[in-house]
């Protein structure tokens, strides 16, 4: 996304159209459109800071898709970053947002709350857990957490099981680090299996998106400069993700991160230049995969394409590519695959019956195509779908890193 | 800020829940996709005809300005409160009511997006033939008050001839149903269009019975270039005077189509002055015959080239070519400001003359765009609001391209509205008496004078 500061919005209304909590709450100030105007406003002194100001603006599911679609340009996206950083400057955060922000800020307290989270899943009982919800998932629906981070689990340097075609720095995230580490050793597995070597620095830490978003720029310039530190220097091919989210972290905001700070971002740009999402990195060495000759079956699948695939990567298309050329895939497209799933990062949990809304209509349609099987490569997303379907919806949701890697030919 | 008492009395309608008066919310109510801004003093958001009905008899009661808003995406300003009063969204009010193919309508409610009507009827191989820009944001009830097109208008027509009854709610509050189900329906006056294009000045349209059409058997599109561009406008004239009406002819000049293709790199001729995306459909046998007459019609002016789509993929991609050149021309300057001037069909060549003659005489950027088969032209002009003396350039440029549309027997808006932007050019196409006899009619149907004040009549 090329920013393109001179820009004025033209009020065209075509991001209503694209905007997800527009298209639920049916109002103009949940638009993308409006929001420009009341930052407008802002800027020039005509609205002053207030709790409502902050409400309509964080409203938001940080999506992309206005950005995306936008005819004049505009990067909505940095723009609401930067105001969300105002409107906390002005009116303070709530203190579940706070708290987060605290845990993502540095690696060791996201260490020690996973500890004491794995520790308080083990003793809430059972009955508590299934009454009480955090946002629109209830409790007994979230994830366990990894047993070990997975960072921790592996080695720093993973060699391939054949000849080195190259070289990849694998930058985890803390959802597979601390909750999905399935799809980290699906990854894994897929990339030795391919030919390549895999660094996974030991240093990375959050990508920083939760904290721009909510508006602690502070803080996720440092934890952007340790990431940037951590990736540098290896000589790799690509620095692969399986989130898009911190793909596109790492694509586009780091580079405007050092360049806002004043900062020399030709490492930041280095970087962006190589990262990849997990999905086109597999599409463009799909040759080099070798599937099991026994698996004969096929398995019915739906996909959900998270926003920031789409917006950032363009790679939804990767995704439904990779789906029907696999052999032991009946691959059925939902409708709305390319809607969004109301996660968001914290949206779900700051705005629930809006999101409850968006997911409700996602599984739906999903149900509809009747497949066994509900890929997504976004751990919010996963999270957000899952935690919402019912014991007897009989839909399994996974990344596509698993299916994949359980289909693989024995090397 | 409305009377405490009248904001009670309207609250006691909708709920305080459908009812927005905080400035934060008030400013996302001020303006749509023209240039003026206006807040309103309150938002309401109604869902039925009955609480429509109860809303205006307090702003009559009152005479409170009442504005109707969709989606905002008016490119004249229609839906901008300029005289503040009471705005009502119909965002909410979305229901489609009634598919029914058979006898060729869908009823819905006017909050209904345009292209949600397409999704609905497409299932049944129907379809809705207006095609605004915004189709995917604007919503039917601002489609029917500006009487809005779109490209494929040249072939199927406007809103207006597809609005077969509708109900309107008027400034007392009394409710008007007029038109049916049928398709031929002469009983009375043709209501219907006395309000396509009012502009929400004569009434509050709370429902419409629209007329929908099966979707042609087959779609063929060409993409011609011209090393001349009063050829390419020629070509336009000589295809509809063949007897060929195309879905759509859109015309793109040098300038716009090397914008596109430094954007988009679509592979389109660079050294071309001029282009057509022409598009036909319907049986495929006629398609293919038509197809060979086009292309006999394009040669003759001395095409250079000429790629016809073979593909679904093919066709999509030179509409993308069509449809990005506005996004493409907005990013050459802070703002851009587009007219659709529109003159008969033969007078292209002379306009378009008279439209480059006009912004090289101001020095301004722009690029022709039109939808060339039915004279709808669209002069975009790239330029800076804020940059006082090339803001004037760009409107003295717009009042001679007006005054040069007039006098080619042309006309002011072929599918914007005139709403605020341009009001103060209709004596140049119509004469004293016309439009006093719009303002005798305004009076007699909202005698208060508060629906959507300070517009065209």
């Amino acid at each position: 996304m090329i920013e393109n500061t001179l820009q004025n919005c033209g009020k065209c209304g075509l991001c209503l159209s694209v905007c997800p909590v527009y298209k639920i709450l049916k109002q103009e100030q949940a638009s993308p459109r409006a929001k420009l105007q009341l930052i407008k406003a802002y800027d020039n002194d005509t609205l002053v800071s207030s709790p409502l100001l902050k409400e309509i603006v964080s409203k938001c599911l940080m999506c992309g898709s206005c950005a995306a679609n936008c005819p004049s340009g505009i990067n909505h996206y940095s723009k609401f970053m930067e105001m969300r950083k105002k409107m906390v400057e002005a009116q303070g955060e709530t203190p579940a947002i706070k708290s987060l922000i605290y845990l993502l800020a540095r690696e060791y307290r996201l260490k020690f709350g996973a500890d004491l989270a794995r520790t308080g899943q083990k003793f809430v009982p059972d009955s508590f857990a299934k009454s009480i919800k955090l946002g629109n998932i209830p409790l007994k629906n979230f994830p366990k957490l990894n047993s070990i981070p997975f960072r921790k689990a592996n080695d720093e340097i993973i060699f391939p099981y054949k000849k080195q075609i190259g070289i990849v720095v694998y930058f985890t995230g803390c959802a597979t680090n601390y909750l999905y580490d399935d799809t980290g050793f699906a990854f894994i597995e897929i990339l030795k299996h391919m030919g390549y070597k895999i660094i996974i620095p030991k240093d990375q830490t959050c990508c920083s998106i939760p904290l721009l978003f909510h508006g602690a720029a502070d803080k996720a310039f440092k934890n952007i400069t340790t990431n940037i530190n951590a990736l540098k220097n290896h000589d790799a091919d690509a620095v692969v993700v399986d989130c898009s989210t911190c793909g596109e972290a790492l694509k586009n905001e780091y580079p405007r991160v050092f360049e806002n700070n004043g900062q020399d971002p030709f490492e930041a740009n280095k970087i962006a230049s190589k990262v990849m999402d997990a999905l086109s990195f597999i599409d463009q060495n799909f040759d080099s995969l070798e599937f099991d000759p026994n698996v004969k079956d096929k398995i019915s699948v739906t996909y959900h394409a998270p926003c920031h695939t789409r917006n950032s990567f363009g790679s939804n298309t990767f995704a439904e590519k990779i789906l029907s050329k696999l052999p032991f895939i009946n691959y059925k497209k939902a409708p709305d695959v390319d809607e969004c799933c109301g996660g968001g990062g914290t949206f779900f949990y700051e705005y629930p019956e809006i999101s409850k809304k968006m997911v409700d209509k996602k599984i739906e349609n999903a149900k509809a195509v009747q497949a066994s099987l509900w890929l997504t490569d976004c751990p919010v997303c996963r999270m957000n779908l899952a935690g919402n379907l019912d014991m007897d919806d009989r839909l399994q949701v996974l990344h596509p890193l698993t299916l994949i890697h359980s289909a693989l030919k024995q090397i | 800020m409305l009377d405490t008492q009248v904001k009670n009395q309207l609250i006691k309608i909708v709920g305080i829940d459908r009812y927005l008066d905080r400035l934060e919310e008030l400013s996302c109510y001020a303006y749509d996709a023209f240039v003026e801004e206006a807040l309103p003093d309150a938002v309401i958001f109604p869902e039925t005809t009955a609480e429509v009905s109860e809303l205006l008899k307090i702003a009559s009661k009152y005479k409170i300005p009442v504005t109707g808003r969709g989606a905002g995406t008016s490119l004249c300003g229609a839906s901008i409160p300029i005289r503040h009063g009471v705005v009502l969204c119909f965002s909410k009010m979305d229901k489609i009511i009634e598919v029914n193919t058979s006898d060729r309508y869908i009823i819905v409610q006017p909050g209904v997006v345009n292209g949600d009507v397409q999704k609905a009827l497409e299932p049944f191989g129907f379809f809705y033939p207006p095609d605004p820009g915004s189709m995917n944001t604007s919503t039917i009830g601002g489609n029917i008050a500006m009487n809005a097109g779109g490209p494929r208008c040249l072939k199927y027509g406007v809103t207006a001839d597809y609005v077969m009854g509708m109900e309107v709610v008027l400034a007392s509050g009394k409710v008007i149903r007029f038109g049916s189900k049928n398709i031929k329906d002469v009983t009375g006056y043709k209501l219907s269009s006395l309000f396509c294009g009012s502009e929400g000045t004569l009434g509050i349209i709370t429902e419409a019975i629209l007329k929908v059409v099966p979707m042609p058997e087959a779609v063929k599109t060409l993409m011609v270039t011209f090393d001349n561009l009063d050829n390419t406008a020629k070509a336009v004239t000589d295809i509809i005077g063949s007897g060929i009406i195309p879905v759509a002819m859109e015309l793109m000049d040098k300038l716009t189509l090397n914008a596109i293709e430094d954007v988009a790199n679509l592979g389109l001729d660079r050294e071309a002055q001029g282009s057509l995306l022409i598009e036909i459909d319907g049986v495929k046998e006629a398609c293919e015959k038509e197809m060979k007459r086009i292309i006999e019609k394009v040669r003759e002016n001395g095409a250079t080239h000429i790629q016809e789509a073979t593909n679904e993929l093919e066709r999509e991609k030179l509409w993308k070519a069509r449809r990005s050149a506005y996004g493409i021309f907005a990013k050459l300057a802070p703002d851009i400001v587009t007219e659709d001037v529109t003159v008969p069909v033969s007078k292209v060549p002379l306009m378009i003359h008279k439209i480059v003659e006009i912004t090289k005489k101001y020095d301004l950027k722009m690029g022709v765009l039109a939808h060339a088969g039915d004279g709808n032209m669209h002069p975009m002009i790239p330029a800076d609001r804020s940059n006082k003396e090339e803001w004037g350039k760009v409107e003295a440029a717009f009042a001679e391209i007006f005054q040069a549309a007039a006098e080619l027997d042309g006309t002011l808006s072929g599918e914007h509205g005139i709403g605020l932007g341009k009001s103060a050019y209709l004596p140049l196409v119509m004469n004293k008496d016309t439009i006093e006899f719009m303002k005798t009619i305004k009076q007699a149907v909202d005698p208060d004078l508060i629906l959507n004040p300070g517009k065209f009549v």
